[in-house]
């Protein structure tokens, strides 16, 4: 190896080394470009991969980060009452909900909300369990009613706080709210079982029917739900709508109520405690009022609910939730009567003009008409205008009980009827089987059959059937008038297979009750010229050998009750009344159906002009 | 133009001549690639040249002054220069630990602000000068010899140390792969590398060890990134939904949903590759991988031309440089390899990685004004 100053490497000195240096690193760069240019290749293989092999495997991906899919809940169809007014609507509503998948922190982020929008620590810990119960990418009601201020400002300040929307959806008002509460009834948010069945409900501020005719005619009020498909960027926030499917809205209802005379009815109640009144359209089945009191307001139920308010509503004294019209069970006392004399003209044991004496009794006991029956016997006419007990205590111990429950039944007691109301009792008609069934002894069971212990339950049935049915009532009764565009086929409802000269007579007594002297509801006989009504007083005893001292003077005090139709001679309507522990039928009840069935009348004649030919 | 080479080593050119001599076809590809980038910054900004995009054209300008800077001045100087720079970036790299300002869990910067520095950035320059200047001086009969192993083996070994305190896995990884590839381009004996394979696979669980744990974590979810989809493993699976749903030919320039809607982290920075091939789907990608390539066609090609070794050095060592950051970059966003925080050179939005990457440029371009050159042994310098 030679050295000298001179060399210049990578130039001529040791050439054998220099060449070979230059041409190892020619090769091994050439081999490095070549290693590099595969190692593009690799890269070019997974796009490949990537975007041909799987790209639309990849596109669904990115399709499901992009677009959210939400339901439109569809505006719920109003209830109007016969003559248009609205009972029930959709108003605009302007709400704050949360979608927990986009939100970093829950409660943080409600903590922010709470700075423009009052949340309450009741809506804060239910926002947060819905929040954990479901899917997080379904929105969460925070708050709801927003002032268009507050509504504008969460708007402003919406691409800072994740996983915030607003929106503008519908709240339910109720018109002639009192009155009708328990008839219209009330929304409500879904329950538990119901949301699993129907993802809509899972919508916030989705509202099911709760009760009344919401509830009975729920699922063609809702309508059906649209959807809307949005663009998101990563933090949920709406960047673009791209399109929609229109919510169907539900359809319109009509009642056949008339909220003015609900009102009167309601009105009239008020100075009662607990109390039912219930008119019919005796032609068409048609309830046109249908009042309970004590009543709520369904607007402190449906929207902006404070959890205190509603408790406070539900555990009122009283029990303002209940819908006595069709809920009470109540002894139906000598309002019974009517279907004792039905049954024993039926049967035979009693018949026109012919006087039951008190020797061929043999039984004298206290009662009304014992005076009477002592001066050398009554006829049923009397009886009934008088309400003689005695005479139907006989009158049903001659046919006896079975007899009598089947008339009962005939004339549809003791059932529930599809009249749009839910969560009807049925009455109880007693008969050998119920007795044996109720380890009573059959002996006694005419003489209670007669009075008191025959519970046909609700005013709609007890009442409006006894008196409604022997004057030929042509239809069952229902709440429910038309869906707008559609009317209900009305239910079949079988003719009376009653003698008519049996029907007379009773007909005649329920008018000697209100129109003939010695009538027990002389006093609350129309004031209208040429106008008379019928009816039969009842008043049922609440205190008994067993519960005497248990009861509070208000509760010891008897149940009041009443039952009419009018025009006597060409009935078109029919009502019942019960004042719970109001005293006497003729004294609390009466006056009631009096000021009601006037207020009807008038109504209808007032309005026959316009309505015409529909009077039947 | 051989008439300008007459006799290789006593030639002065002068800035004429070196402007003859200048790859201007190279140039012109970088400055296609970095017109891609503009477009993608463009893009990514929601079709705005704020705030990305016009910066980006200033930086290149900067760059591009640098790079005719370092590829007109005489290569001596950077033969002389080269051992006194790679020492004062060692010194900086040394200093960041004591003075360095962290950011985001690491300490990588030095300054303050805007004028913050990334001395591990000049280190990749450095110890490319340092590592050819080594070659440049070792005879070439020696170079077969272990003891001639050690030093450029400090050089490499004690920055990437140095880079692994800070803590930062990918520059590390990058200072190995340029300072392994040099020396196998210098001539180093296969039986090295085979040994160095060996002895790295018995060493790999003790490195797993040293890791942080975020850095394992990193290596956990690049292994199976379904497991985590919303936390560690979401970039690789939004990077990889992004790139796939692109698909043959794009969702088109500034419609990727992914990058636009915000699913896409650091979309203007290490993963802007991942939004270009969204929005421009396969055949955008390849075309863009395709140009990287050529750029590594032309910068090989340019180093086989050279005479001397530290020319030929400079210029593979930065078509290293080049290649390990485009290959890391684009088989970290398609999920080959961990996310490690290597930017796509040229196209990322960042003002240190572009200087770097055209001062790198400006070295190879440097080099191939001097091609002809050579050196005597006095030009070395005194260092030894």
């Amino acid at each position: 190896m030679r050295r000298s100053k001179a060399v210049h490497y990578g130039a001529k000195k040791k050439p054998d080394y220099v060449r070979k240096q230059s041409y190892r690193f020619s090769r091994r760069a050439l081999l490095v470009g070549g290693a590099q240019a595969g190692l593009f290749g690799l890269l070019g293989w997974r796009l490949h991969q990537l975007q041909i092999k799987e790209a639309s495997d990849y596109r669904l991906l990115s399709d499901e980060n992009r677009l959210m899919i939400q339901l439109a809940a569809p505006s719920r169809g109003s209830i109007r009452d016969r003559t248009g007014a609205i009972l029930a609507e959709d108003k605009e509503n302007l709400r704050l909900l949360v979608v927990p998948a986009f939100s970093k922190n829950l409660p943080e982020t409600i903590d922010r909300l709470s700075r423009i929008v009052d949340i309450p620590r009741g809506a804060r810990d239910r926002v947060m369990r819905a929040a954990a119960r479901q899917s997080g990418y379904y929105p969460v009601l925070v708050a709801e009613g927003l002032t268009w201020r507050q509504f504008a400002l969460l708007n402003v300040l919406a691409p800072q706080i994740p996983g915030m929307q607003t929106d503008r959806s519908a709240y339910r008002k109720y018109h002639h709210a009192r009155p009708m509460a328990h008839l219209v009834g009330y929304v409500g948010m879904a329950g538990k079982g119901e949301v699993d069945l129907d993802p809509v409900m899972r919508l916030p501020g989705f509202r099911a029917g709760r009760a009344g005719v919401e509830k009975t005619f729920d699922e063609q009020l809702r309508g059906t739900p649209g959807t809307q498909k949005f663009e998101v960027d990563s933090r949920g926030r709406v960047v673009r709508e791209l399109g929609s499917t229109p919510s169907t809205p539900g359809k319109d209802l009509v009642l056949s109520i008339d909220h003015h005379l609900q009102a009167v009815a309601q009105e009239r109640l008020k100075e009662h405690r607990v109390a039912s009144v219930v008119v019919l359209d005796v032609e068409t089945g048609g309830i046109l009022a249908l009042a309970s009191t004590p009543t709520f307001d369904p607007n402190e139920v449906v929207f902006k609910v404070d959890p205190k308010a509603w408790g406070r509503i539900a555990r009122a004294k009283d029990q303002p939730l209940q819908n006595r019209a069709i809920r009470g069970q109540y002894p139906p006392g000598s309002t019974f009567k009517v279907v004792t004399a039905l049954a024993g003209l039926h049967a035979g044991v009693i018949t026109r003009g012919r006087r039951v004496a008190p020797a061929s009794i043999g039984w004298a006991g206290p009662g009304s008409g014992v005076g009477a029956l002592m001066a050398g016997g009554i006829d049923v006419h009397q009886a009934l205008k008088q309400s003689c007990d005695v005479y139907f205590y006989e009158t049903a111990k001659r046919m006896g009980i079975d007899h009598l429950a089947a008339v009962a039944r005939h004339l549809g007691m003791g059932r529930v009827y599809d009249c749009g109301l839910p969560g009807q009792k049925e009455g109880i008609i007693p008969d050998v089987a119920w007795k044996r069934a109720h380890l009573m002894e059959p002996g006694t069971a005419a003489r209670r059959s007669s009075r008191a212990s025959v519970r046909a339950s609700s005013p709609p049935r007890r009442s409006s059937l006894p008196s409604c049915r022997p004057v030929s009532q042509r239809a069952a009764p229902s709440c429910r008038s038309s869906f707008s565009h559609r009317t209900i086929p009305e239910p079949d409802w079988p003719a009376l297979q009653l003698d008519p000269n049996h029907l007379d007579i009773v007909r005649k007594g329920m008018f000697g009750v209100v129109n003939e002297p010695r009538g027990t509801a002389r006093r609350s006989a129309l004031e209208i010229p040429g106008v008379m009504m019928a009816g039969k007083t009842g008043t049922s005893q609440v205190v008994n050998a067993h519960n005497e001292h248990k009861l509070s003077p208000y509760e010891r005090e008897t149940h009041a009750l009443f039952i009419a139709y009018a025009p006597a001679d060409k009935p078109r309507y029919a009502a019942a009344c019960v004042v719970e522990h109001g005293g006497g039928g003729s004294s609390a009840a009466a006056p009631i159906v009096k000021d009601v069935m006037t207020e009807a009348l008038l109504r209808d004649s007032a309005s026959a002009g316009l309505r015409g030919p529909e009077q039947g | 133009m051989k008439m300008l080479f007459a006799q290789g080593p006593a030639v002065k050119l002068d800035l004429a001549k070196k402007l003859l001599l200048l790859n201007w076809p190279f140039l012109a590809l970088i400055t296609a690639i970095v017109l891609i980038g503009i477009a993608a910054l463009y893009s990514v900004a929601g079709g705005s040249f704020d705030p990305w995009a016009s910066r980006q054209v200033m930086r290149y300008c900067v760059g591009l002054a640098l790079l005719f800077a370092i590829a007109f001045s005489d290569i001596r100087w950077w033969l002389k220069g080269a051992y006194p720079l790679f020492i004062l970036a060692l010194f900086l790299m040394a200093l960041v630990p004591l003075i360095g300002v962290e950011s985001g869990g690491a300490r990588r910067w030095l300054g303050v602000g805007e004028l913050s520095f990334q001395p591990s950035e000049m280190m990749k320059i450095a110890l490319v000068l340092a590592i050819a200047r080594y070659y440049q001086w070792l005879p070439p009969e020696k170079i077969w010899r272990p003891d001639a192993l050690i030093p450029p083996l400090l050089m490499i070994g004690v920055p990437a140390l140095l880079a692994l305190t800070q803590p930062d896995l990918g520059t590390a990884a990058l200072f190995a792969i340029i300072g392994g590839g040099m020396m196998f381009l210098a001539g180093v004996s296969w039986f090295y590398f085979a040994g160095a394979i060996v002895a790295v696979v018995v060493a790999l669980p003790y490195a797993w060890e040293m890791l942080h744990d975020y850095q394992k974590q990193r290596v956990l979810t690049f292994i199976d990134p379904e497991t985590d989809p919303l936390g560690a493993g979401y970039h690789i699976l939004q990077s990889k939904i992004a790139i796939g749903s692109g698909g043959f030919s794009g969702k088109g320039f500034m419609h990727g949903t992914q990058a636009q809607l915000n699913f896409l982290p650091e979309k203007h920075t290490d993963f802007i590759f991942t939004m270009f091939s969204e929005e421009m789907g396969f055949v955008g990608a390849v075309i863009l991988l395709a140009l990287y390539l050529l750029a590594l066609v032309f910068i090989t090609f340019m180093a086989l031309r050279c005479r001397s070794m530290f020319a030929k050095l400079i210029a593979g060592g930065m078509g290293l440089t080049l290649f390990a950051y485009v290959f890391i970059n684009v088989a970290m966003v398609t999920g080959l390899v961990p996310v490690v925080g290597v930017p796509l050179p040229l196209v990322s939005y960042g003002g240190t990685s572009m200087l770097t990457m055209m001062i790198g440029f400006g070295f190879v371009l440097n080099a191939h004004v001097n091609r002809r050159v050579t050196f005597r042994q006095s030009e070395l310098g005194g260092l030894w």
